[in-house]
């Protein structure tokens, strides 16, 4: 079982028969369900087990396969891949994080059976803010109470078990949350209340629930009292490098959409792909999907290789990444004019799929909620780490080369010491040639990434920080998203490279590296390599693969 | 501003104050008949006629403020209505008087009109239809399908795009008026409504013609360049729709950051969620300076509208999408939830708001065309030539302006843009204005910058890229010399209103602007402005239903 066969059996999208073709899909979304056809297809291939470590029975031993895998998904359905399992494989790293033995074996012959973990972390008066979460777990002699509203959960209602975050202690602080792993609610203590609709996902369950007094054993607990926040902590570091790298797929797909639009519809006596700002566009969007993939890439590596230096990947991966995916999808809109704004048709999809990713930029932990998470960690990294660590081991860029086994205890909540990522950057020599003014550029930016961070106030690294110390959670990103592809490249010489290189120096700042006449060279080799990987169906991310469509 | 104007809108934001409702139509994909019924009993339909038709379409700034008023209520609303006045627009240029009165009466009487331009296979190629108009004994028949058309079924009336001669000729089409109530049955048929992203309860559907009846309007070659000359106003106009959703936007935003707490805060009280803010209604008064004088224009600098509609189209619906797509992020879960938070109404703004970007000639439409001028407006800047007296009325917001001379609308600008080219005096004349004077010189600089590039532009009829990225550049430049000149020339009178103090909209504007051209251009970004105190002007207007913009009326009651 492997992303081929996945892709085989969800066929060609165009296909008017295909259960799981657009049509299809789109057909869903307008019942506002989800795609029932793709659900049994899911189950009868088993998907559940991604989530499952393969100790305990399932296929999980490389988080690179999982994205991969969900990346196919979501790139026919997103709202497939948020409906069908994210939520258990969010439920999923709490559980193997911190579960006992046999919560752990519980949990994962439930997934094994095809059953569905909800994730009850969401309290819309609080949204991010987890550590002022309302809901309550009251110890009683036998277990413990659970009363307060739980909202936005995706499949509360249908799921057949749910991990849930709630206040155990009313002191402040980090240590007053402990999560609980429940299968069973007693009916009378809680209420639903009916589903939200969203204007994207449309055939996501989101359900809240109202609970009072809702006795839940003992065993609940899911790992030590006190710890919820950290475990949560830790496991959304997997979850928070696993989106980005999924969210390829759905902009692989738009592009697919406009690249398509761009060379069958006629206008002005020729198909728009000859019109030179349609060109541009395209390869745009396709060297912002390829930064965004090399960028998760390295996230999803350093789990396994860089676990600690995860509390800044996270983070940095997830701020960056949702906003450029975002924005290519608003370029790509004015390639298909009119057509981006009809829900059927040969190019509905694309409307459909900026709908389902919409929420990329708040979802599962908001941008500014990352930035408040990389503040604090950016002085210390500035001032020991950059142009001081050694450079990461040539492996964690080696995409699809080898990893060692995931350790999740090796996931810390506490802050980055080291950041060897951005070591490969500091370690390279730049020459005159494109590549090397590139280099030079984003060592230039960490240098004064550096100045900056160093001179950071204590009042600045908190959310109270100012927009200038925000800027700068900013710019760190894109230097690691700038470090990362030049890594991933390595010394392969590619004209790709330059341009997702100047697609990220754009959101640096400051004079262009590039002449207009390079870029024009640069964008039209991307515009080719979208045109040839059209025609051949192939993706449009790192990997290139050959796809049903 | 006369107290009439404002007391109009007040009044049509009164009959709108339906937000259960419109998110209720929308989500039933029903078409807002009641809300439409209500513009047409306030009397919304006479600001579409000419007053030479019976009618009070003699002030196209108040019909842009109208419409801004409706649009923050509900953009499906204003789209269906306004609909009428972009489809009678062909009309009062190129019909006969009898025409014009036929169809000023019905207007007046609250009936819609469409403009089929649109065809499935072309969108924005005007010179390539396929619906063809023949000449018979009884007048002339129509052929072929229009689609995607808005008001195409509710509509009786409509004006059709139709080609007479040869495919691909600019004078080959003719531009008729058909009557649906008159035509034989079998010579026409409907289209059925399409699915929208938005707007989803709009008539979006389109017609099919089978040898149908239709009256020419003006002379049988003409239809392009009556089209073309009438889009100067549409386009324009276009404006009002992102300035009532922007506003909708800022004031659902503003009233969210207010009250919404994290870490025992509200949001509002803190630095980072102020500056997205500030940010986001800097943007907001720099697309309502362009809009106005935009409005304005069509009777102030008529002859250069070729250059001020491509603009305004482009610039003042890519900084609303702007707008939005920040403010969605301070939002979160409450932009893309349908009945949480007022109704869910910015999920519907948001995505109503993305066919004004498309529609009436997209962004990348407007930009081509403005490259095409950019040999006249780069000599025009040099020689830095201005039309005084109509500057100076394009700038007087709130006065009642001149006629429209319609003979004036041209399909190149022989004055090149006015408003830009003003910018090197206007500069000088601040220079003792501390506050803005360092904005205003990196404007100007910037500017001269731009227009250099344009003068090295070869005309071509596929530009390149660099010259859609100096278009964007330009249409910046102009909304940054809008700011300006509205600043001065309005300050001395408002200075005291909370948001005119220290010229605060105005530097939060301009330096937002600026930003926006180190992104284009590719160069660094300004010094930071501090805009604290504009986002807690509009945060708190937000709350209490006051102005947000600098030539807002304000709300007269709140949501």
């Amino acid at each position: 079982m492997n992303v081929d066969d996945l892709d085989a059996l969800m066929g060609d999208p165009r296909d008017p028969g295909n259960p799981m073709g657009f049509d299809a899909v789109l057909a869903a979304d307008e019942r506002q369900e989800m795609l029932a056809d793709g659900e049994r297809l899911l189950d009868g291939y088993g998907f559940n087990a991604e989530f499952v470590p393969t100790r305990l029975g399932g296929r999980l031993d490389r988080i690179d396969r999982l994205a991969t895998a969900l990346r196919a998904v979501w790139r026919r359905d997103p709202c497939l891949g948020l409906g069908y399992g994210f939520s258990s494989f969010i439920s999923g790293m709490n559980i193997w994080t911190a579960g006992d033995d046999e919560q752990q074996r519980g949990a994962a012959k439930l997934l094994l059976d095809n059953g569905k973990i909800a994730a009850a972390f969401h309290e819309l008066d609080h949204g991010n803010d987890f550590a002022h979460a309302g809901f309550t777990a009251r110890a009683v002699a036998d277990g413990w109470l659970l009363s307060g509203r739980k909202e936005v959960v995706t499949n509360l209602r249908r799921a057949d078990a749910l991990v849930l975050f709630a206040r155990t202690s009313s002191a402040a602080g980090s240590r007053a949350h402990s999560q609980f792993l429940i299968d069973e609610l007693p009916g009378d203590a809680v209420r639903h209340l009916s589903r939200l609709r969203s204007s994207g996902m449309r055939g996501v369950q989101l359900g809240r629930a109202e609970f009072t007094d809702c006795p839940v054993p003992g065993g609940a607990l899911l790992g030590e009292l006190g710890q919820g926040m950290e475990i949560a902590l830790r496991s959304y570091q997997v979850t928070r490098a696993v989106f980005p790298a999924v969210s390829v797929g759905p902009l692989d797909t738009a592009l697919r959409l406009a690249a398509e639009f761009a060379h069958d519809r006629r206008l002005y006596g020729g198909v728009i792909a000859d019109i030179p700002y349609v060109q541009a566009i395209l390869a745009r969007s396709f060297a912002d999907l390829l930064a965004v993939d090399a960028l998760s890439t390295v996230a999803v590596r350093s789990l396994h290789l860089l676990p600690a230096e995860m509390g800044v990947y996270a983070p940095a991966t997830k701020y960056l990444t949702s906003r450029m995916v975002l924005d290519a999808f608003e370029d790509l809109r004015s390639v298909l004019g009119a057509q981006a704004f009809l829900r059927d048709g040969r190019y509905g999809m694309f409307q459909k799929l900026h709908r389902d990713i919409a929420p990329a930029t708040f979802a599962h932990v908001s941008r500014s909620a990352c930035q408040v998470m990389l503040l604090p960690q950016l002085p210390r990294l500035a001032r020991r780490s950059w142009f001081a660590d050694p450079a990461a081991d040539p492996a964690v860029f080696a995409v699809d080369g080898p990893l060692p086994a995931l350790d999740l205890d090796r996931l810390t909540a506490g802050m980055a010491r080291t950041d060897s990522v951005i070591a490969t950057l500091a370690a390279r020599s730049a020459d005159a040639s494109p590549l090397g003014r590139f280099v030079a550029r984003f060592q230039g930016a960490l240098r004064l990434l550096r100045a900056e961070c160093t001179d950071l106030r204590p009042s600045d690294i908190t959310i109270d920080g100012s927009p200038a110390a925000f800027a700068l959670a900013d710019r760190y990103s894109v230097v690691l998203a700038g470090a990362a592809a030049l890594a991933v490249w390595g010394d392969r010489p590619d004209t790709a490279l330059l341009g997702v290189l100047d697609r990220l120096d754009g959101r640096l700042g400051g004079d262009s590296v590039l002449t207009p006449a390079e870029r024009e060279h640069v964008e039209r080799h991307l515009f080719g390599e979208v045109a040839r990987r059209l025609r051949e169906n192939r993706l449009l991310d790192l990997s290139a693969r050959r796809v049903p469509g | 501003m006369p107290s009439g104007l404002i007391d109009a809108e007040r009044a049509l934001d009164d009959v709108l104050d339906e937000s259960a409702r419109i998110a209720e139509l929308d989500a039933a994909e029903a078409f807002p008949a009641e809300l439409c019924a209500r513009l047409d009993s306030f009397g919304l339909p006479a600001y579409y006629v000419p007053a030479k038709w019976g009618g009070r379409l003699d002030d196209h700034e108040a019909l842009l403020r109208l419409w801004r008023t409706v649009a923050r209520r509900d953009l499906s609303t204003i789209v269906a209505h306004g609909k009428t006045y972009l489809g009678t627009a062909c009309v009062w240029l190129a019909g006969s008087d009898e025409q014009a009165a036929g169809v000023a009466k019905a207007v007046l009487g609250g009936a819609p009109v469409a403009w089929a331009l649109s065809e499935p296979d072309h969108g924005a190629d005007l010179l390539n239809g396929t619906v063809t108009a023949a000449a018979s004994t009884d007048g002339w028949q129509l052929n072929g399908a229009k689609w995607p058309i808005n008001n195409a079924t509710r509509a009786d009336l409509m004006t059709v795009l139709a080609r007479t001669g040869t495919t691909g000729s600019a004078r080959g089409q003719g531009l008729f008026l058909v009557d649906k109530s008159t035509l034989a049955s079998g010579t026409w048929r409907q289209l059925p409504k399409v699915a929208t992203h938005g707007i989803r309860g709009v008539d979006i559907s389109g017609i099919a013609f089978d040898g149908a009846r239709a009256e020419l309007l003006g002379e049988k070659g003409s239809g392009v360049e009556t089209v073309l000359r009438a889009l100067q106003l549409t386009r324009t106009m276009c404006g009002g729709l992102s300035l009532g959703a922007g506003e909708h936007a800022l004031r659902l935003t503003g009233r969210f950051v207010s009250t919404r707490i994290i870490q025992r805060k509200p949001l509002i009280d803190r630095a980072q969620p102020r500056s997205v803010l500030a940010r986001c209604a800097g943007l907001l008064a720099a697309a309502e300076a362009t809009a106005l004088v935009g409005a304005r224009s069509i009777h102030a600098l008529t002859g250069e509208m070729s250059v001020i509609s491509a603009i305004t189209k482009s610039v003042v619906p890519a900084l609303t999408d702007l707008v939005i797509a920040e403010l969605t992020e301070l939002l979160g879960a409450r932009s893309y939830l349908t009945e949480v938070h007022e109704h869910g109404a910015f999920q519907k703004l948001a995505r109503d708001h993305q066919i004004v970007s498309v529609f009436d000639g997209s962004t990348p439409v407007n930009r081509g065309a403005l490259a095409q001028q950019f040999g006249r407006l780069a000599r025009a800047y040099g020689a830095e030539k201005v039309n005084g007296a109509g500057l100076a009325e394009a700038i007087d917001v709130g006065v009642t302006p001149s006629e429209v001379d319609v003979d004036e609308l041209v399909l190149t600008s022989r004055g090149g843009c006015s408003i830009v080219q003003s910018l090197p005096g206007i500069v000088s004349e601040l220079a003792d204005r501390p506050e803005i004077g360092s904005l205003a010189r990196s404007l100007r600089a910037v500017t001269a910058r731009v227009v250099a590039l344009m003068a090295e532009v070869r005309p071509a009829a596929r530009p390149a890229m660099a010259a859609y990225e100096l278009a964007a550049a330009y249409e910046l430049c102009y909304a940054g010399a809008a700011c300006l000149q509205l600043w001065a020339a309005h300050e001395a009178r408002r200075r005291d209103e909370p948001l005119w103090q220290d010229a605060i909209w105005l530097r939060v504007a301009l330096h937002a602007v600026l930003t926006r051209l180190a992104i284009v251009l590719r160069t660094p970004g300004p010094e930071a402005v501090a805009g604290d105190r504009l986002a807690e002007l509009v945060a708190a207007a937000a709350m209490a239903g006051g102005s947000v913009t600098p030539f807002g009326p304000g709300a007269s009651s709140e949501r």
